[in-house]
């Protein structure tokens, strides 16, 4: 899924300085896989938040909302009338979900609780670990299942650096494995080495922000 | 057979001369008398000088500004070119003006990540968006194209071609083991001419990569020097065997340093032992020798060694 | 119970959430709850400790209280196995934010009892209010 992590709480709620009549909207998609924008995590945020502001002296109200998707016009559209009473919302979506309540939105504060940062799967309860980094030009059926792209830190193409320590992990820190020991240990157990070999050539990014923001027209689709 | 880019150390290698490499590390500010300074303690020494690039993601002077200044003092570089910083725009501009500077030798590696600069007493840019557009192999690639055939990664020609002598870092002992010997390949096929490789301490291990690597014929296409770090102390020795990947300490040089009454003689006798073996193994064309912030103990060790004059 | 209003006469305020066996049968709750000097205690009973969730706690104290003590079985004896570890994570979890808002996180606190008797019931409801005091004192108030 998408995954966003809260911002620091201070950083929160400074952001709420000029703030009278806060919506916290939560997101029961992505978000709420990663335990960052559910609705167990917006009713456990904005107390927390109304402590913080009450300490700080201010007397903001914080008031919640859920939404199915913040990424989808119609689910948004059905905050019309919580939003007419509220000044900022505070939006714990991805950016996406953020973004679409801005545009909706437009005279409304908007502001991020969360910063989106990756494309994970959840490993396990309460661990999520980064796999595909949307390079637009996917090479996972050369690499035995595991994408050098989002998991090498260095995005290496053509085997791994000198950096692997002993125990197959990343030099950037103990925590990560090294992927490229992942994809030969996984490309010798299928006895497809040699399948490594091969020089990869030069990767093309401009299928990504790298080539300017994307904007993809289906005619077929369109109504 | 003609030159490929008529460096000095491709000579010395093409005259089968057992060669020989030092490093140079850029200083951390725009002085270029500190550069100046290491020119001259260790002029004549070498075949080659390798000038690093912003090593450990450390900002220092620029490879190729260094190794301009080494050029100026009759000293030949070897320019290292990571790919964590530039993109392959940068990357193929900068060998362009490298050449045009007197630049002969490239060395092409991957770069440590930019989080290795933050430790110690430094900061570093921790939070640097780090580039890789192209990895070492590909650079191999770019750089072979930018001689062997005047064209630039993305097709277009370049007027007239810019001839390196063309070099790559091999980490034998780094796991996977077993595919390192493909890695090597990988880096040959690519265009690696010679190959500096992470320091030996392990002699007999290091020498079964290498004879897997002459098995597989690498040694014949591309000249291999070993590497070498002078130790200074246990510590340093455990240090590296704990932190620096690809380099493995036998417990017995650990033990030999430690107990040692000058730790500092010691590892120049370490050094003496480690030159002698490697010179013994089959398909290893040099020695690449590293005195880490002490360049100036270079000179010496060379002498006794009997590295001296070189060809 | 309902809520407690607000404060009077600067009572510090603090709500008990405790597992039914962790407190003795015979336990007269109310009054135990009337008498800690100068605290309002308002008891809440949970049929498990694993119901404790950490939006709850922190809009007890967003709203109600000045500290909350949360008793629940000792570990490995709890009827649903591992509802008292799993209510340990949380305070611990919910102490962290209060801590990251500083707010002081001695205003939460767990314990651990099988059928305890009154005067111990008490005696834990005092600490928490003591704790919180502290902070009071030492300024990490609200």
């Amino acid at each position: 899924m998408i995954f966003g992590e809260w911002k620091p709480v201070e950083e929160i709620v400074e952001s709420l300085a000029d703030s009278t009549e806060v919506l916290l909207v939560g997101c029961a998609t992505c978000v709420a896989e990663c335990a960052a924008g559910g609705e167990k995590e917006v009713e456990t945020l904005a107390p927390l938040l109304s402590m913080a502001l009450k300490k700080k002296g201010s007397s903001v109200e914080i008031k919640t909302a859920m939404l199915e998707k913040q990424c989808e016009y119609e689910f948004v559209e059905m905050l019309a009338e919580q939003v007419e009473k509220a000044d900022t919302l505070l939006s714990l979506a991805c950016g996406i979900g953020v973004q679409v309540l801005a545009e909706r939105f437009p005279d409304k504060r908007v502001l991020p609780g969360v910063n989106t940062s990756a494309l994970t799967v959840r490993e396990e309860a309460g661990v999520w670990a980064s796999r595909c980094a949307a390079c637009g030009d996917c090479v996972l059926g050369e690499t035995h299942g595991f994408c050098p792209v989002a998991r090498c830190s260095k995005s290496l193409m053509n085997g791994p650096c000198g950096g692997t320590s002993k125990d197959g992990k990343c030099e950037v820190g103990e925590e990560m494995d090294c992927v490229w020991n992942q994809i030969v240990e996984r490309a010798e157990a299928r006895g497809e080495l040699d399948s490594l070999v091969k020089i990869r050539k030069t990767k093309d990014w401009s299928n990504t922000r790298h080539g300017g923001p994307k904007k993809v027209v289906r005619k077929e689709l369109r109504q | 057979m003609t030159a490929k880019a008529g460096s000095n150390l491709e000579r010395v290698l093409a005259e089968g001369h057992f060669a020989l490499t030092v490093e140079v590390g850029p200083p951390r500010g725009p002085d270029p008398e500190e550069v100046i300074k290491k020119a001259r303690l260790i002029k004549g020494v070498a075949d080659a000088y390798n000038v690093t690039d912003n090593q450990t993601a450390v900002v220092r002077m620029s490879s190729i500004a260094a190794s301009k200044i080494l050029v100026d003092q009759g000293l030949e570089p070897v320019m290292q070119m990571v790919c964590r910083d530039r993109n392959r725009i940068a990357i193929q501009s900068d060998l362009l003006g490298a050449h045009a500077l007197g630049m002969r030798n490239c060395l092409c590696l991957s770069g440590d990540h930019q989080s290795a600069g933050a430790g110690g007493k430094l900061q570093g840019h921790p939070g640097a968006k780090n580039v890789f557009d192209i990895d070492s192999i590909q650079l191999l690639s770019v750089v072979k194209g930018l001689r062997d055939d005047a064209i630039q990664e993305g097709g277009d020609s370049i007027d007239p071609a810019a001839p390196f002598f063309i070099g790559a870092a091999w980490t034998p002992l780094g796991p996977p083991e077993k595919f390192r010997t493909v890695r090597l390949a990988k880096k040959v096929d690519a265009g690696a001419d010679f190959v500096q490789t992470q320091a030996v301490y392990d002699i007999p291990r290091f020498a079964e990569a290498v004879k897997r690597a002459e098995d597989a014929g690498l040694t014949e296409r591309t000249a291999i020097l070993a590497g070498i770090i002078v130790p200074r102390s246990a510590g340093m020795l455990k240090y590296m065997n704990a932190n620096v990947p690809g380099i493995d300490v036998p417990e017995e040089m650990i033990e030999r340093m430690k107990s040692a009454s000058s730790p500092k003689k010691e590892g120049v006798k370490v050094t003496l032992e480690l030159i002698d073996a490697v010179r013994n193994i089959s398909g290893i064309k040099g020695v690449h020798l590293q005195a880490i912030e002490a360049e100036g103990m270079l000179p010496d060790i060379i002498e006794v060694a009997g590295l001296l004059p070189r060809p | 119970m309902n809520e407690m209003t607000e404060s009077q006469n600067g009572e510090t305020r603090i709500v008990v959430l405790y597992c039914q066996h962790s407190v003795g049968n015979d336990v007269d709750i109310t009054s135990c709850a009337k008498s800690v000097a100068g605290v309002r205690v308002r008891p809440a009973m949970m049929p498990c400790s694993s119901k404790v969730q950490v939006s709850h706690l922190l809009s007890i104290l967003d709203k109600e209280a000045d500290g909350v003590e949360v008793i629940v079985c000792p570990e490995g004896c709890c009827e649903l196995l591992i509802g008292s570890k799993r209510a340990v994570k949380r305070i611990e979890y919910a102490r962290g934010l209060l801590d990251d808002i500083g707010v002081g996180p001695a205003r939460l606190g767990i314990s651990h009892g099988a059928g305890l008797p009154a005067d111990e019931f008490v005696k834990r409801v005092a600490a928490r209010a003591e704790a919180v005091m502290n902070l009071e004192e030492n300024g990490e108030n609200r």
